[in-house]
C-alpha cells in the first residue's frame, strides 16, 4: 500500500546527493551541506569513498554526531588515512586524483558557474556579502566532476551570476580549456531541494533530469530565473528512505539544526 | 611573456632578496629561551600597519589568545591574510584593528558581511588555494608560483593574480605573488621555550607561514623539554629558529577546539555568531577582551574551571593525536 513520507527539503537534498556518489572514488568535500552528504553516503552507500578536506584531511570517516559549523575538528577528521595541509590537499585535486567535488552555492547560472561571494551591488559595495570562495574555486577548477548542492529557490538560478566565484562551463563549450583550466573537468550535477540537473554534453547548458516524486517539472522550471533544458523523459526521484532519514535524524544531526527546512511529503 | 590578464588591486609583496636579507640579518639561530607572556609577545612583535596571518581557524586550533591580545592592545590598520576567518575578522574589524583582509573564507555572520557592505573594511579575493600558494612562494623564496585555478573567474579582477601564457605549454596559467607577512600567529599543541613546535592533526600552512613571515609568535597549550623534539623529529612542525616568541597558552584556542585536548564551546561560538550591531560588538569586546587584563583572567572569570573541565571531557577522540 502506498505510504506517504514526511521530510524537509534539506533532508531530500542531502539524501539525493548521497545517492549520486560512486563507491571506490575520491571526493573533494566542500564546507557545510556537502559534509553531511558525504557522511550519509559513506555510512549507507559508498563505504570505500575517499573524502578529502581542503586543509589536508585525506580519507576521513567522521565520528557522529556531526558538529555543525566546523570542519577541522577531531570528529570530522576522525580515522583519516593521512593528515596534511592545504597546499598538499590542493595538490591531490590539481594532479587529477579527485574524481568528484561537491560545493554549495548562493547562485548558479545555466553553465554551472557558481557565486558564493556577494549578492547585489558591486564587489566593493555589495548589498549582501557572504563567505566567498574559500577553497571552492580550486574544487570547481580541479575536480573531474563537480556537484553543486543548492536550495531550489528561483532567485538562486540566474541567467548571470553577480560574481563568478568558482568556474562552471564559463561561457559555454570549450571555454574552460580556453581559460587554462584543466581539460575534461567541469560541473556534473546540480542537486537541489526539489530536483536534479545535469549538463548537456554538447551545449554545456543545465538540463533538468529528474524531480522529486509528485512534483510537476513545469512548476520546478517556472520558479527559476532562466529556463533550463529538459531531459526526455524527466525521471522521478523517490523521497528520502527510512534508512536515510533515520541516520540523518538520529545519528548525524540529532539536534536537527542542519536538516531543518521546509516540510514536504511524497509517496514512498 | 604575454600578460593575458591581471587584477588591479593593492597587494602585499616584497622582493625575495629583501626577505632573504631580513632572514640573514634579523632572525636569530641561537636556541635561547623566548618564553613571553601574550602581552609581551604582542607588544614586542606586532605593530600598527602589520600584515598578519594565522593558523588554523576560529573553531579549530586558532591562536585566539593572541587575537584577543592584539585587540586588547588596540593595534591599528592591520591587514590580515585569512583562510578560515570565521570570527577573528569580525572581532578585529569590530574593534577597529583591521582595515584590509585577503581571503579566504570570510566568516560567518552578519557583522563582518555588513562591515564589507558598509565599506569599513577592504576585502581581496585570493581564495584559500591562492593564499596557501602565496605563502608557499614566500617560503620558497620565489616571487610567484603558477596555478591552474582562479582562471576564468571574477576573483582575478579583485586579487593581484596575473594570467600569462605558460612558456612550456603555451596555455594560459595563473600566477600568484609570494606573500611574506610581517607576523604569523600559530597555536600549537606543544612547544619548548626556544620555539620548537608540534601540531597534532591537519593545518593550513603552519610551516609555510612560519618560514615566510618576518616574525613568528607561537602559542602553545603545553611547554615541553627541548630534548623531546630530538627524540621524535618526524613530529616537529616548526623548528625553533623560525620562531621569535613562545607563549604558554592553555585553552589558547578557546572558544574553538584543540583537537584531543578540549572541544569547541558552541554556546560561546553562538554568541559570537549572533553579533549583528555595533552595540553587540562593543558589549562582547568589553566583556571578553577589554574587561579582563589577560588570558588567565579571561579563563578564570569568563570561562571558569567547571566549563573548562567539561570541554576537556568532551574531547573524547584522541586516536591519531599524541
Amino acid at each position: 500500500m502506498p505510504r506517504t513520507v514526511e521530510f524537509t527539503d534539506t533532508e531530500f537534498m542531502i539524501a539525493q546527493g548521497a545517492r549520486l556518489l560512486e563507491d571506490g572514488k575520491t571526493f573533494f568535500v566542500g564546507w557545510g551541506i556537502p559534509q553531511v552528504v558525504a557522511i550519509l553516503a559513506q555510512k549507507l552507500y559508498v563505504p570505500n569513498v575517499v573524502q578529502l578536506f581542503e586543509f589536508g584531511a585525506v580519507g576521513p570517516q567522521s565520528a557522529l554526531p556531526f558538529v555543525r559549523g566546523t570542519m577541522g575538528g577531531a570528529q570530522n577528521t576522525y580515522r583519516s588515512l593521512q593528515w596534511l595541509n592545504m597546499n598538499w590537499a590542493f595538490s591531490y585535486s590539481a594532479s587529477g586524483y579527485m574524481d568528484y567535488g561537491m560545493l554549495g552555492a548562493l547562485q548558479v547560472d545555466p553553465f554551472g558557474n557558481i557565486n558564493s561571494t556577494f549578492l547585489g551591488g558591486t564587489f566593493a559595495a555589495p548589498d549582501r556579502r557572504f563567505a566567498g570562495s574559500g577553497g571552492g574555486n580550486q574544487v570547481a577548477s580541479h575536480c573531474w566532476r563537480t556537484i553543486i548542492v543548492i536550495k531550489h529557490e528561483g532567485r538562486r538560478f540566474v541567467p548571470r551570476v553577480d560574481f563568478l566565484t568558482s568556474p562552471g562551463y564559463l561561457s559555454g563549450p570549450g571555454s574552460r580549456e580556453k581559460a587554462g583550466l584543466p581539460a575534461g573537468t567541469g560541473p556534473y550535477r546540480v542537486v537541489t531541494s526539489k530536483a536534479l540537473f545535469g549538463f548537456d554534453d554538447d551545449t554545456k547548458e543545465m538540463t533538468l533530469l529528474s524531480v522529486l516524486r509528485g512534483l510537476d517539472p513545469e512548476e520546478i522550471v517556472r520558479e527559476m530565473a532562466f529556463r533550463p533544458r529538459l531531459a526526455k523523459p524527466i525521471d522521478e526521484i523517490p523521497p528520502p528512505t527510512d534508512a536515510e532519514l533515520r541516520l540523518l535524524r538520529d545519528e548525524i544531526d540529532p539536534a536537527r539544526i542542519i536538516i531543518r527546512g521546509e516540510r514536504m511529503t511524497a509517496v514512498a | 611573456m604575454t600578460l593575458r590578464r591581471e587584477g588591479d588591486v593593492e597587494y602585499r609583496f616584497e622582493h625575495p632578496d629583501a626577505f632573504r636579507r631580513f632572514v640573514r640579518d634579523r632572525k636569530s639561530r641561537r636556541p635561547q629561551a623566548k618564553l613571553l607572556s601574550a602581552q609581551e609577545a604582542v607588544a614586542t612583535f606586532v605593530s600598527d600597519g602589520d600584515y598578519i596571518v594565522y593558523d588554523f581557524s576560529s573553531l579549530t586550533r586558532g591562536p585566539q589568545i593572541l587575537i584577543r591580545e592584539v585587540i586588547r592592545q588596540r593595534k591599528k590598520d592591520l591587514w590580515i591574510g585569512a583562510e578560515f576567518t570565521l570570527h577573528e575578522s569580525s572581532l578585529l574589524v569590530g574593534a577597529g584593528c583591521a582595515s584590509r583582509i585577503d581571503v579566504g573564507f570570510l566568516g560567518y555572520g552578519n557583522y563582518i558581511g555588513q562591515a564589507v557592505c558598509d565599506g569599513r573594511v577592504k576585502v581581496y579575493e585570493w581564495t584559500n588555494g591562492g593564499l596557501a600558494l602565496r605563502m608557499l612562494a614566500g617560503a620558497r623564496g620565489v616571487p610567484f608560483l603558477p596555478t591552474r585555478d582562479l582562471l576564468g573567474t571574477d576573483n582575478l579582477a579583485v586579487s593581484a593574480a596575473k594570467v600569462i601564457a605558460d612558456p612550456y605549454t603555451g596555455d594560459p596559467v595563473c600566477l600568484v605573488p609570494a606573500l611574506n607577512p610581517d607576523v604569523a600567529l600559530i597555536h600549537v599543541h606543544q612547544a619548548d621555550v626556544c620555539g620548537d613546535a608540534r601540531i597534532f592533526g591537519t593545518n593550513l600552512f603552519a610551516l609555510e607561514a612560519a618560514m615566510a613571515s618576518h616574525r613568528v609568535i607561537v602559542s602553545a597549550e603545553e611547554i615541553v623539554e627541548p630534548d623531546e623534539f630530538r627524540k621524535d623529529p618526524m613530529r616537529t612542525t616548526i623548528p625553533y629558529f623560525l620562531v621569535d616568541a613562545v607563549v604558554h597558552a592553555p585553552f589558547g584556542a578557546y572558544p574553538g577546539s584543540m583537537p584531543a585536548r578540549y572541544e569547541i564551546d558552541l554556546a560561546h561560538v553562538d554568541r559570537l555568531n549572533g553579533i549583528r550591531t555595533e552595540d553587540q560588538m562593543r558589549a562582547y569586546l568589553d566583556e571578553f577582551v577589554f574587561g579582563v587584563a589577560d588570558h588567565e583572567e579571561f579563563l578564570d572569570r569568563k570561562v571558569g574551571a567547571q566549563r573548562m573541565k567539561e570541554l576537556r571531557r568532551n574531547a573524547t577522540i584522541v586516536e591519531g593525536y599524541r
